[in-house]
């Protein structure tokens, strides 16, 4: 039993946490998004160079073989910065999926440009009827020859505006919620009947939703089997939440300490607010579901590096009191803030939206305490 | 970073499951058999103290192997056995007790043959326990202390042989200043205990009043006057062995198995949305309890000092142990009123009630609750007063 990062995983938390202080001001995030820009491709650049895009990918692949914990130790990092660049979409997700379904020629033609930064990725799984549930699926695909036709909608895809690569999930058997027929596919952006209208989102990010008019995909571009794709999308979920709530945690993190140094230079009834008994309360509230949250992340994160979808049970408890604490520490720290909590001027505000976001990507709190509720453990 | 037992944790944790289930009580004499188990427990090598130190008989386990330990026994039965003096009075003696104090009390706890109790609150000085009043004046040939007052919420002072008792030598500077802590027997002329019933029904706390009891000097620990550093150290000790994280988590089994037994419609109250969910919530609440109890463990056994991850185990611990109370309660529907001598209904459901109204103190002992919190919001988080 060891919680200490490993030597490697240290000088990587050291690396990302310098470029986030380097880089990351609210100043300079902030002029990143009035540009117009999803992200930076100088930063893009830069993470690139750092080797941080291939860590996490198989040696195979042309990566360093790193596994959940590594994506965790970077992730944390992103969150205390509300990095912009799309570690998430293009790596955690995209790449996760073509590596555990691409053919050896398909990775061959997309890994190496994804590790070196020139290929984004993104992933659309979600569609409108669906809310949260991944095997809800409209979107059809039908075998031509060797083509598949695709036709349908992707919602909410993060980083659809800015990806070369596109993976959707379609239908291709059964009924409209069942877990079997469903297919990944790998599609080309410029692929014609292809729509993707991109436009930012609450949290500084970009999303796009995605319209597929007859586009035509050739089965080469097939994720694992036709049909069984849901294994796939399952396990790239389990590690989007689980990169999401090290973000989350970063995130948390920030929102905590800024309100513990901020009610102690504020002064109001001629007193700092952190006199108030009430307001440390609050503080100690904060922190404490704060730690709570860590140490569920530190056990999903190393059960799924162990023992991957057996440990789902514990990644849902993780979405749900990710989400829940998320958006109460939020609130608070706006709370503690008083009037300058309401301003864009400081940054809380703009963590507490990132965790409103976060805990709505790939399921709310509800959605994985109902998931984790009726699993066998408590059926009679 | 991983979780993984390693071999020789493995190993030990196959021996203390065979130990345990090899000398559980079967039937017969439970009192020879209790303390037969401590004698066998001790032949391991010092399993009848685990957290004593290998320089006073323990076992010198890692963090691990007590985390082990506290996780197998949770499921096992052992033999009752009181804090006050293996975990409360033992390491205050180690620390500071006089060669011949070691001597003298340590055995006799160590075989459970001297039973302790507690005297710190009084009526006027609860959670601002230096407050206390409990007189303790020097004769002119100082040669003993002459103890006047009373002391409340003295859990088992009604079957304690000795107990350890903080009192007042001086009123001279702060309050915390001026605190001695003797221990003396509590069969004797001039000590009166009465009971106090709790919600739960129960009989385990009393008011213990001192009119002039005579303690000899050498019964001191450590320094006139010094007594709350004393007692501060100790405070720490009792604050972690409270979260109970290790019976929370076979106790929330067994609330999901009396769920399941309570019948409504054609399924249990376990198919019921509302019940279910507030019994998921605890559970993930109780999962990241368990990690964080278990980081702060790791963070030991690397020889760093308990993180901030120990000072919320109390507060997370306690309210967690209420809440698989409460749900027994609720669990229980209307037979939780009956609160005959034998249940009615569901069989947990007398116990039940008597439970959680006894767990209410939870939050109240050891330090209330609010009291931790202001501790975390100074020493962890780092907020001084300003003094304005």
């Amino acid at each position: 039993m060891d919680f200490n990062l490993n030597e490697e995983q240290q000088l990587v938390q050291d690396s990302v946490a310098r470029f986030v202080s380097d880089h990351y001001t609210l100043e300079s995030r902030q002029s990143i998004i009035a540009s117009g820009q999803a992200f930076s491709d100088a930063h893009w650049a830069t993470i690139a160079e750092l080797g941080w895009l291939g860590l996490t990918l198989p040696e195979a692949e042309g990566g360093f073989g790193g596994n959940q914990i590594d994506t965790m130790v970077i992730m944390e990092q992103f969150g205390k910065g509300l990095v912009l660049e799309p570690f998430y979409a293009s790596i955690v997700l995209g790449a996760r999926a073509l590596i555990l379904g691409g053919s050896d020629q398909l990775k061959q033609e997309i890994l190496p440009a994804v590790i070196e930064g020139r290929c984004q990725l993104a992933f659309g799984y979600a569609e409108e009827q669906a809310r949260f549930d991944l095997n809800d699926i409209t979107t059809r695909a039908k075998v031509d020859g060797d083509m598949f036709i695709l036709n349908g909608h992707k919602s909410m895809v993060q980083n659809g505006g800015s990806a070369q690569q596109l993976i959707v999930s379609a239908r291709t058997a059964g009924a409209q919620t069942d877990t079997t027929g469903i297919t990944l596919f790998v599609i080309d952006t410029a692929t014609e009947g292809l729509d993707c209208s991109s436009f930012p989102t609450v949290d500084g990010l970009t999303a796009a939703e995605v319209s597929l008019n007859n586009v035509r995909v050739p089965m080469t571009r097939v994720l694992g089997e036709v049909d069984q794709g849901f294994a796939i999308l399952q396990n790239v979920a389990m590690d989007g939440i689980l990169a999401l709530s090290a973000e989350a945690l970063g995130a948390m993190e920030m929102l905590y300490k800024d309100t513990v140094t901020y009610t102690q230079e504020r002064e109001q009834f001629d007193h700092p607010l952190a006199d108030f008994q009430v307001l440390q309360h609050a503080m100690v509230d904060m922190f404490m579901e704060y730690e709570q949250c860590k140490s569920l992340l530190y056990r999903a994160t190393l059960e799924v590096a162990q023992s991957g979808l057996a440990a789902m049970r514990t990644v849902h408890a993780l979405k749900y009191l990710i989400g829940k604490v998320g958006t109460k520490i939020g609130e608070n720290a706006v709370q503690l803030h008083g009037g300058m909590g309401m301003t864009e001027e400081l940054r809380i505000g703009h963590y507490f939206k990132r965790l409103l976001v976060i805990d709505a990507q790939l399921g709310n709190s509800d959605y994985h305490l109902e998931k984790f509720s009726t699993s066998s453990a408590y059926q009679g | 970073m991983d979780i993984e037992l390693s071999p020789e944790d493995l190993s030990f944790q196959s021996e203390v499951r065979n130990f345990l289930k090899e000398n559980a009580y079967k039937q017969g004499d439970y009192n020879k058999w209790r303390l037969n188990w401590f004698k066998l427990a001790r032949a391991k090598g010092g399993w009848d103290i685990p957290k004593w130190p290998e320089k006073f008989g323990g076992p010198g386990w890692s963090p691990t192997q007590h985390y082990i330990w506290e996780k197998q026994t949770a499921v096992s039965v052992t033999p009752w056995d009181l804090p006050f003096g293996l975990s409360m009075l033992a390491p205050v003696l180690m620390n500071y007790g006089s060669q011949e104090q070691q001597d003298r009390f340590l055995p006799a706890i160590r075989d459970r043959k001297v039973n302790w109790c507690q005297g710190y609150s009084e009526p006027g000085a609860g959670s601002d326990l230096a407050n206390l009043k409990t007189k303790a004046q020097l004769t002119p040939d100082g040669k003993h202390y002459i103890v006047n007052g009373t002391k409340i919420w003295t859990t088992l002072a009604h079957i304690a042989d000795w107990i350890f008792c903080l009192v007042r030598t001086s009123d001279t500077g702060k309050k915390q200043e001026g605190i001695s802590f003797l221990l003396f027997p509590m069969k004797q002329t001039g000590i009166e205990v009465k009971p106090i019933i709790t919600l739960g029904g129960a009989h385990s706390v009393n008011m213990v009043h001192f009119t002039d009891v005579k303690v000899p000097v050498e019964n001191r620990v450590g320094e006139a006057d010094q007594g709350w550093t004393y007692a501060k150290g100790l405070l720490q000790h009792e604050r972690t062995g409270l979260a109970g994280i290790s019976r929370s988590l076979v106790a929330l089994e067994s609330l999901k198995e009396q769920a399941k037994g309570v019948k409504r419609g054609n399924g249990t109250l376990m198919d019921e949305p509302a019940f279910r969910t507030k019994v998921a919530e605890l559970e993930v609440d109780l999962m990241a309890t368990e990690f964080t109890e278990l980081r702060s463990l790791a963070a030991a056994a690397g020889g760093h000092n308990p993180g901030p991850e120990s000072s919320i185990l109390k507060l997370k611990g306690t309210e967690i142990q209420q809440r698989i109370q409460k749900l027994t309660v609720e669990a229980g529907g209307i037979y939780s009123a009956a609160w005959g001598a034998k249940p009615v209904g569901h069989s947990f459901a007398r116990a039940g009630m008597s439970g959680y109204l006894s767990s209410r103190a939870y939050t109240i002992y050891g330090g209330a609750s609010e009291v931790q919190k202001d501790v975390v919001a100074k020493n962890v988080l780092g907020i001084k007063k300003s003094g304005k």
